[in-house]
């Protein structure tokens, strides 16, 4: 009789808590067991047919020709060294393409947003025609254009050095003499590049807080110049050469093969072109919804000032679009990075292009890890630098 | 949204600005030197670019490749002798546009406007189709009439929904499902039923893989991303874990490489006698790719939602998934149709980069058709531009038709 007068509390099978727990419990080892089911159905497909596995591939030699690559590399070096060369071909892209997408993205979505119709226009259906072709459809035009170029004998020349054919272009590069000598020359360049910085934060801070003006921008090049020049004297006295040399390319031989310089091939220049117009279309949409996103009355008041509209776009519109600017901007450089890896389909030995390959002698699910592993530091770099970034101008702007 | 806009009573709208064509170019085009420099530069580019384009494009430029391939920009190698003996095939993909062309009818009756735009034009780009230049041999004049019967099937499908009570909005779409269900097993055949002989899918190619990939990708990224969105957002741990893993996995590895990867790992993933396809396979990879980029967005629009919104559902005594179902998702989708929509042109643009694994899509089959025939490697320019231009169509319109739909549902506006 007391029994049923005790309350004894929801059934331990109804208890929110519990049922939550148990199918998250359920749900996890679910996915744990499928996951496993995976690598023992692929242990098993790997024992049987004699697949490699593991990672000691790493140390063979990969015997096989990349392309173009800007670390020194021969055929006989390993599977380690050749896919780091394939990574700096991608990090490469990455950096430069970055680079030149940002400059060109703002400079067409500031047009779009232009009070003059035309250049607006223009801008306009720049923006919608090559953010909605696929990027692969236009790397192939580029790269079938670069093709139709004449060949390397009769190809043409620019000022007497610069080569253009269907091979890519050359153009004249500095190269180092020794790599001891230019390695400490660059470590040195580095650090007087990175006074110059010091020097310019210190300046621009005294003229921020005493209104005194002291040049920052003039002064830190100077210091950043001079420290280079100094540099380069005293590794000249030290080791009797310069650290580096330009190296002029000259067509050889009868066949016209072109040697010396710096030889950007045709999958290479078309990838860039690609990859640089294809997203700046998205850059200058971001940057156009940035400047939109400050307030009008920032604008009429900078203008009520005297500002022209040249500096109240670089000093009051431009500043405050910035933090609506960045992330968006982060992820496209994530894109532009990911999207190199269509290089493949132009020839440009990239990472993914050199994985694909290297899955014909190497273990599949090894270099799958390793790809992704690296394609994984590059946004986590980017991520990082982009917060960096992102934290320090949300304080400059209080 | 017609209140609002509607004057009040006693107040008259502001005067229209009227001006005449010189006043115009004073102030759009030279209001001060810089911008009439810019002008007098741009408009030179632009006259320049014209005259070298245009003159290409009707003297210079040889279009005879695009003809050449012709059909094959549509189906790919479906009714080669060797996918299809007899090549009696071509019948079966168009039979397919037929029932495309009729759902969009009944979309047209119910939806109006813009669904009416979508759907006759592809009604008559469809028809258009059926004069063009073909071998009549490999084309077949049934093939012809069905392409000519886009027209009669649209406006049926708009009479359907007008005049009749059979269908609804409901019903339309489980019809879509059915369509989209019907034109796979339509072009992949059933052994023993004459003229349904099987089609490898390895033979699927052209615009038709293109779309179905991107179909099946738009209708199961979504729900998938959702899912995902939510499970990221839960207070589970181990169900956020899992999510964030996935999106992040996903995310981080461009989809090129995941294709395939897909390719080379998949068929040891399963047992030997598991059935699978290069088709199938590439379809869920694409599809998980573009949830994982979902899920991030819809992730931003509920993030973006009010507390507000929350609080009073739950005072209200709404349960928590009838707030999440009822509250939540619908003003957070509304708010992120931009970045969905966007999600979807990225995935019908995506669909192209199957090539990898081998598929002939319109984009392959035209780079394939150059490479095997070097006759016509000059012509790149022109093949690669009718590419971009037919991608951009449909693009272009799907961005046009997220426009009207966000004014449609308001977004901004309240």
């Amino acid at each position: 009789m007391m029994q049923n007068l005790t309350y004894q509390g929801i059934p331990i099978w109804r208890h929110v808590q519990v049922i939550q727990w148990v199918s998250q419990i359920v749900s996890g080892i679910l996915v744990v067991l499928l996951v496993a089911w995976f690598f023992i159905n692929i242990g098993s497909a790997v024992a049987d047919r004699n697949i490699p596995y593991g990672f000691s591939f790493l140390m063979r030699g990969y015997q096989t020709p990349i392309g173009q690559h800007f670390l020194p590399y021969e055929s006989s070096d390993t599977f380690q060294y050749a896919l780091f060369v394939a990574f700096t071909n991608t990090l490469v892209v990455s950096i430069i393409g970055v680079i030149l997408a940002t400059a060109l993205g703002i400079v067409v979505g500031v047009a779009r947003m232009s009070s003059n119709w035309l250049v607006a226009k223009i801008a306009t259906a720049y923006v919608e025609f090559f953010r909605n072709v696929p990027l692969l459809v236009q790397l192939f035009f580029w790269f079938y254009i670069l093709l139709a170029l004449p060949p390397v004998r009769e190809g043409y020349v620019f000022v007497a050095n610069i080569f253009v054919n269907n091979a890519g272009v050359s153009v004249p590069f500095p190269s180092p003499v020794s790599g001891g000598t230019a390695l400490v020359w660059l470590v040195l360049a580095g650090a007087s590049i990175a006074i110059g910085f010091f020097v310019h934060r210190i300046l621009a801070r005294r003229e921020e807080l005493t209104g005194k003006v002291s040049y920052p921008v003039i002064y830190g090049c100077v210091v950043a110049i001079s420290g280079g020049a100094i540099a380069w004297i005293a590794v000249m006295l030290a080791a009797g050469a310069a650290p580096f040399v330009i190296s002029i390319p000259a067509p050889q031989g009868n066949f016209g093969r072109i040697e010396g310089g710096f030889t950007a091939s045709a999958g290479l220049l078309a990838l860039m072109v690609g990859l640089v117009i294809y997203t700046s279309s998205f850059i200058a949409e971001i940057v156009r919804a940035g400047i939109q996103s400050v307030n009008r009355g920032q604008t009429e008041a900078a203008r009520a000032l005297g500002l022209g509209p040249m500096e109240t776009l670089r000093n009051v519109t431009f500043p405050q679009a910035l933090r609506v600017i960045i992330p968006p901007m982060i992820s496209q450089y994530l894109n532009l990075t990911k999207n190199s890896s269509l290089a493949g389909a132009i020839g440009y030995s990239d990472l993914t292009n050199v994985a694909k390959t290297m899955t014909q002698t190497a273990p599949a699910v090894s270099i799958f890890i390793l790809i992704m592993l690296s394609y994984l530091a590059l946004s986590l770099a980017y991520s990082l630098i982009g917060n960096l970034y992102n934290r320090h101008i949300k304080f400059a702007g209080g | 949204m017609a209140l609002n806009n509607a004057p009040s009573s006693g107040q008259l709208p502001p005067a229209r600005y009227e001006a005449g064509v010189a006043e115009w170019m004073r102030e759009n085009l030279f209001s001060s030197w810089f911008n009439g420099a810019l002008t007098v530069a741009s408009s030179v580019i632009v006259l320049l670019a014209a005259w070298f384009g245009l003159g290409w494009v009707f003297t210079t430029a040889d279009w005879t490749v695009i003809v050449t391939i012709g059909g094959g920009f549509f189906i790919g190698q479906y009714n080669t002798e060797l996918a299809c003996p007899g090549q009696e095939c071509f019948w079966r993909p168009q039979a397919g546009l037929l029932l495309v062309t009729l759902l969009l009818g009944m979309v047209w009756g119910i939806v109006g406007g813009v669904g009416k735009k979508v759907a006759l034009s592809v009604a008559v780009v469809s028809a258009v189709l059926a004069f063009l230049p073909y071998d009549l041999e490999s084309m077949g004049l049934d093939v012809r009439i069905l392409l000519l019967a886009n027209l009669p099937a649209v406006f049926a499908g708009y009479a359907l929904v007008r005049y009749t009570s059979l269908i609804t909005a409901q019903r339309v779409i489980t019809f879509g499902v059915i369509v989209f269900l019907l034109i796979l097993v339509l072009l992949r055949g059933i052994p023993g039923v004459p003229g349904l002989q099987p089609v490898s899918v390895v033979s699927w190619g052209g615009l038709m893989l293109n779309l179905l990939l991107a179909v099946a990708g738009i209708v199961l990224s979504l729900p998938i991303g959702i899912a995902l969105a939510l499970g990221r957002r839960s207070n589970l741990p181990i169900v956020k874990l899992l999510c964030v893993v996935f999106i992040e996995i996903f995310r981080g590895v461009p989809l090129i490489t995941l294709l395939f990867m897909s390719q080379v790992l998949v068929p040891l993933a399963f047992p030997e006698d598991f059935p699978q396809n290069s088709v199938f396979r590439a379809a869920i990879i694409i599809t998980l790719f573009s949830s994982a980029y979902m899920a991030e967005n819809i992730r931003g629009g509920l993030q973006a939602l009010s507390r507000g919104q929350v609080e009073a559902a739950r005072a209200l005594g709404l349960a928590g998934w009838q707030t999440t179902l009822l509250i939540e998702l619908p003003q957070a989708i509304r708010n992120v149709i931009p970045a969905i929509v966007g999600q979807f042109i990225a995935l019908f643009k995506d669909t192209s980069l199957v090539y990898i694994i081998g598929m002939l899509d319109v984009v392959e089959i035209g780079r394939a058709f150059i490479q095997g025939n070097p006759e016509y490697l000059g012509n790149a320019r022109e093949l690669f531009i009718f590419l971009a231009i037919v991608f951009w169509i449909f693009t272009y319109s799907m961005s046009y038709v997220s426009g009207r739909i966000e004014q449609h549902m308001g977004v901004g506006s309240r």
